[in-house]
């Protein structure tokens, strides 16, 4: 049971998103010329050329970095192709036509059914229920004046709000992904909360999915105006396959004073085969400028996919008393590598912050944490609290903990915890007295193990995301 | 970035100046060693800011200085020394300059325990110690390690053989009485399988000018010995203190080590404890700085077996505008279950211009294993305060009161009353000082 489901999560997608015709895939390679192509093709205004010819000189001068707590073979970046047109799936005409066992998968992570279509590849047109729900959400978005579209349609419709926010929050020589995504983006989520609305729903990629494939290097900015508030949940707990290796996504959030945006990832892309053959490289940019007085920025993340993840969501606490928090859950499995935490710079006075990391790690995978809490001089009445724990299942896995503490005044307060511990004999024993097997029992340990974080996610993603994680464990105890 | 890297070899070059008038040692291994030490210190840099284990610690001022070997020793008398002597530790070695000076060391008698300087005791331990001297420390990535070990001519031995448990105290006294002078203590200790002992190790000054000490210890527990090992490190204000200390733990050994941190402009302490099965380790650090400066500790408390425990709590109190450093890094090793392992780092923040960078580390590679680690930065709770001063004392004493007990904490754990109460009296006076 346990080892075909094994199988199936981490089988390749078998059909193929390579239907791309020839002549809109450029050639392989990077330099001026093909940023100058994407920009062209994609009928950019001239500054934003100018911003990407800028961090592709910056990308130049930059090293790969060699800290993170990850091993794999260098990247050559002359043999990726930066831009292809915009890909239509191939679209299916009813559920029958999808793979079976994709659909069992999905039946084992209760995705509701509409979405089940969606992600599998039906035809928006053929699916009666999601048609109606995405287009009412988008009439209810347009009333209150949030916009919400395609990095690509955003710079053709609104201009003037990419151009003031894009690259504030990292720059493009930020760090040499981050320059690379800058140079090379080609699309992304854009969304723009205008003063004092409050977002009547959660705002998903999910609307946009099916449409085409975001591609390798997404840009995602989310803006909040002063009193607005936008909940956004990126990604889905069924698996992802892309034919892309490398992905290297930039994710902007700006909140203005009283300002909130809580922003919430389930990442499953491909993690390669049990041998560690294969899968994603996930090297992520993610930051939030909580810009405003009272602003608060959360990100809530379940991390279950990829060969490689690093990230850290990070909050610039600039405004006086504002919030950052960080909730993580990473799961590694097989040959597995998670190096993913957050950073929380403290600058304004009163600022607040709070991290919950929980990292699993099981099979020959590594899983670290590694965080920076910061307290500049002029932070007075600073005050954090960290809690970092880890489980280890399995006595292959390893489980790090990195984390930088930086205090410059005597008025912060900052705790930090940290534990490790495995799934006991004995607590399985327990279980196992009271008539639940052992699968049920992992679940419910693994449950409560994640329990601060799950909390953190909308209701119908947080039990996605617990199946997601019993899932992904599977077979690995007892 | 290369323009550094020359100027770091002009000045390892000027350190290693005095290195060829070494006399040359009759052990054949000990020469080897030296000028492996040496063609290490050619390949080596001075650590940068760039370097993720110096990040937070600027040393470029140390490589500004004129150090140089020391040149003539001066001759102390034990009237200029005595303050530093302790009550309970009748066994000392004195090193004035990093040049044993016998005159006012005193010896151990009888029970076959040995704690001679190194040049007396080659002849009769040379075997003993080689598998030890300059193996326990990796000198061969550490250019502080090199330069001292490629200067290794002399050092303090104390070999305490097989189930003998030696009562008293040992002290080793590091005097530094000249200006602009690098001197390399070295000490080794060896406890045999079933021995006991206690060391100091203390680095105290009879001058404020600048100087440099870069000092290694290596020191071998052998099955079931136990080791206390306490460390005072009370140089003067403007001193560069670097040191290494490398503890290897046999089976169901146990050590237990205060290190306290006073004094110097520029300090930084690595050590090292590796533990194999059923080890135990206990090891706790002050430091109470102020004024300008910065200490410095890098531990790493290495699981290399299972069934090992280990215990570490730091604390760091900081006026002025002083800053420290802990980076404690825990490592268990794939295979070592049920390891049992606690840290915890405590900083108290006196003024706003004070400067701590914590990182308490975990890296685990096995399942079955017991490890938690805690840090906190903060300043003294103003509700304790207040309950002080609702009983009469004014809010200095208050404060004066509540920094010594965050730091006696530590201090308290020392096993000598002379030392403990000499020390605490130390730190009751910074605090007044600082508050």
């Amino acid at each position: 049971m346990s080892a075909t489901l094994q199988n199936l999560v981490n089988q390749p997608y078998k059909h193929g998103f390579v239907t791309s015709i020839e002549s809109d895939v450029a050639p392989k390679g990077l330099n001026a010329d093909t940023i100058r192509m994407i920009s062209t093709k994609k009928k950019e205004p001239e500054w934003l050329l100018e911003f990407r010819l800028k961090s592709y000189e910056a990308w130049l001068k930059m090293e790969e970095p060699i800290w993170p707590n990850v091993h794999y073979p260098k990247i050559d970046f002359q043999a990726i192709s930066y831009y292809s047109a915009p890909k239509q799936k191939p679209k299916l005409k009813s559920m029958d036509e999808v793979d079976p066992e994709l659909l069992r998968t999905f039946e084992k992570l209760g995705v509701p059914l509409h979405e089940r279509m969606a992600l599998a590849g039906v035809a928006v047109d053929v699916i009666f229920d999601s048609v109606s729900v995405a287009t009412t959400y988008k009439d209810k978005l347009a009333e209150v004046g949030i916009i919400f579209c395609s990095m690509s349609e955003a710079v053709l419709d609104h201009p003037e709000l990419v151009q003031k926010y894009l690259g504030t929050v990292i720059p493009p020589s930020d760090n040499f992904y981050a320059a690379l995504n800058s140079a090379v983006f080609t699309d992304g989520s854009f969304c723009y909360i205008p003063k004092g609305v409050k977002c009547p729903m959660d705002l998903s990629t999910y609307f946009r999915i099916n449409t085409e494939e975001s591609g390798q290097f997404e840009r995602t900015l989310i803006v909040a105006e002063e009193g607005a508030s936008v909940s956004y949940l990126e990604g889905c707990t069924a698996p992802a396959f892309s034919s892309n290796q490398l992905h290297a996504a930039v994710v902007e959030l700006v909140a203005l004073d009283n300002a909130d945006i809580k922003y919430s990832t389930v990442q499953n892309w491909y993690a390669g085969d049990e041998k560690g053959v294969g899968g994603i490289y996930n090297f992520v940019t993610k930051r939030g400028l909580a810009k405003g007085v009272n602003s608060r920025i959360s990100w809530t993340q379940v991390e279950t996919g990829s060969a490689i993840t690093w990230k850290y969501p990070s909050c610039v606490l600039l405004g006086d008393n504002s919030v950052g928090e960080f909730y993580s859950v990473a799961v590694t499995n097989h040959y597995q590598q998670a190096d993913t935490g957050t950073k929380m710079i403290h600058v304004g006075k009163n600022t607040r912050s709070t991290i919950v990391s929980k990292g699993i790690s099981a099979g020959h995978s590594n899983n670290s944490y590694r965080g920076l809490v910061k307290v500049a001089p002029g932070a007075t009445g600073a005050r954090n609290y960290s809690q970092c724990d880890s489980m280890l299942v399995g006595q292959n896995s390893g489980a790090h903990t990195f984390p930088y503490i930086q205090v410059a005044n005597n008025s912060s307060q900052i705790e930090h915890e940290a534990s490790t511990s495995k799934i006991g004999e004995d607590q399985l024993f327990y279980f196992a007295q009271r008539g639940i097997d052992a699968e049920a029992a992992v679940s419910m340990i693994i449950n409560g193990f994640c329990k601060d974080v799950f909390q953190q996610l909308p209701m119908e993603f947080a039990v996605e995301a617990t199946a997601l994680l019993s899932f992904k464990l599977e077979g690995s105890v007892g | 970035m290369s323009a550094t890297g020359t100027i770091n070899a002009g000045y390892l070059e000027t350190l290693l100046a005095g290195q060829p008038q070494l006399p040359t040692s009759p052990l054949a291994w000990l020469n080897a060693l030296r000028a492996e030490a040496v063609d290490r210190v050619g390949v080596l840099t001075v650590p940068t800011l760039r370097d993720e284990e110096w990040r937070f610690t600027d040393i470029s001022l140390l490589t500004k200085m004129p150090f140089h070997p020391v040149r003539t020793t001066i001759s102390l008398q034990a009237a200029d020394i005595e303050h530093f002597y302790i009550e309970e530790a009748a066994t000392r070695l004195v090193f004035v300059d990093g040049v044993y000076a016998p005159q006012l060391s005193s010896g151990i008698a009888g029970s076959g325990v040995t704690v001679v300087n190194l040049e007396a005791g080659f002849a009769a331990h040379a075997a003993t110690i080689e598998p030890y001297l300059g193996r326990l420390t990796e000198f061969r990535d550490n250019v502080f390690a090199a330069l001292n070990t490629a200067f290794l001519h002399d050092a303090a031995l104390i070999v305490v053989p097989r189930d003998i448990s030696v009562t008293v105290p040992v002290h080793l006294l590091f005097i530094a009485t000249q200006k602009d002078v690098v001197s390399y203590p070295r000490c080794l200790l060896l406890a045999e399988s079933g021995s006991a002992v206690t060391v100091i190790e203390d680095y105290v000054s009879l001058q404020e000018d600048a100087y440099f000490t870069n000092a290694v210890a290596e020191i071998a527990l052998l099955d079931n010995a136990r080791v206390n090992h306490i460390r005072v490190q009370r140089e003067g204000a403007k001193a560069f203190h670097i040191a290494n200390c490398a503890v290897s733990l046999a089976r169901a050994s146990n050590y237990q080590s205060v290190s306290v941190a006073f004094g110097a402009r520029i300090s930084r302490y690595n050590l090292n404890v590796q533990l194999a099965e059923e080890a135990e380790c206990a090891v706790d650090g002050l430091a109470l700085i102020s004024g300008r400066q910065l200490a410095d500790t890098h531990t790493c408390i290495d699981h290399a077996k299972p069934h090992a425990v280990s215990h570490q709590m730091h604390k760091c109190i900081v006026g002025g505008g002083a800053h420290a450093v802990f980076n404690g890094k825990i490592m268990v090793r794939q295979g070592a279950q049920r390891t049992d392992s606690r840290q915890s780092s405590r900083n108290l923040l006196l003024t706003n211009k004070a400067h701590v960078d914590t990182k308490p580390q975990l890296e685990i590679f096995a399942d079955d294993v017991k490890c938690t680690h805690g840090a906190t930065i903060g300043q003294l709770d103003s509700e304790e305060v207040f309950y002080l001063q609702s009983r009469g004392l004014s809010d200095t004493a208050a404060r004066n009161m509540l920094t010594y007990a965050f730091g006696a904490e530590i201090i308290e754990r020392i096993p000598i009353s002379s030392l403990k109460c000499q020390l605490e009296q130390t730190v009751l006076e910074q605090t007044a000082t600082q508050l």
